[in-house]
């Protein structure tokens, strides 16, 4: 469903936030550049700049590696807890 | 010496002192490099997003330092050693901006460190009394979105 979220206007959440860093423990903030199975959603749909979608594909990748972001999703956790460890 | 910020993900299966005594030693391991550690910001246990040698949960410890580079592949070994850690994840702050970011992750560590028990208690007293606020209010429609986002989180 997230995957097929409507995106209709394109702006760069981040640039409008004006951020400059961000922290890969932050895993509640990332929320919004992961898909529903905790893909890195594409910049088409998102709309974030080039910039930004750089610096938090590196930010998901390193909380991935610290156990605060799952790399893959099985059907059933899909159903019953989406976003569910995120704070 | 370069910024460097070392987390670490202790097994849960040890009792509080042993991990106490665990992240003690992994900060020695680092002073021992030549490191300087800035701050420290335990994060506490917490449920992993995947299971790591069948745990589900571990006690993450984040150490802000500064290193020399050419030491930092002799601390990782010794991590890589150390059989009470399930995993490190060590992070490089090297431009500018990175730097300033460093900067206040460690001042906010170190606020977080000075007055931990007077931050939690206002906290924990302001939902108990807005919570039945929130139940009674006649605009059910508006807010529940709300309340389910706030159960989520
Ligand atoms: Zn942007």
């Amino acid at each position: 469903m997230a995957e097929k979220r409507k995106y209709k206007k394109r702006y760069c959440k981040y640039c409008e936030a004006k951020v400059d860093f961000m922290d890969y423990k932050d895993a509640g903030a990332l929320r919004f550049s992961l898909s529903e199975r905790y893909k890195i959603m594409p910049r088409r749909l998102t709309g974030n700049c080039k910039r930004h979608q750089d610096m938090i594909a590196v930010v998901i990748k390193r909380a991935r590696a610290a156990a605060l972001v799952p790399y893959t999703v099985t059907r059933k956790a899909v159903v019953t807890a989406p976003f569910e460890n995120l704070k | 010496m370069r910024n460097y910020e070392n987390l670490v993900i202790v097994k849960p299966t040890l009792t509080a002192e042993e991990i106490q005594a665990s992240v003690k030693a992994i900060e020695e391991v680092i002073t021992s490099n030549g490191g300087e550690i800035a701050a420290t910001s335990p994060m506490g246990m917490r449920k992993l997003a995947y299971p790591i040698d069948k745990n589900e949960r571990g006690y993450y410890h984040v150490i802000y330092s500064s290193i020399t580079p050419s030491a930092i592949s002799e601390i990782e070994r010794r991590f890589r050693i150390n059989e009470d850690l399930l995993r490190f994840v060590t992070i490089k702050y090297d431009t500018n901006r990175e730097i300033a970011a460093f900067n206040t992750m460690v001042e906010k560590a170190k606020k977080a460190a000075e007055a931990p028990a007077k931050v939690e208690t206002p906290v924990v007293e302001t939902p108990a009394t807005e919570a039945p606020v929130a139940e009674e209010a006649p605009a059910v429609e508006t807010e529940a979105p709300v309340a389910t986002e706030a159960a989520a989180e």
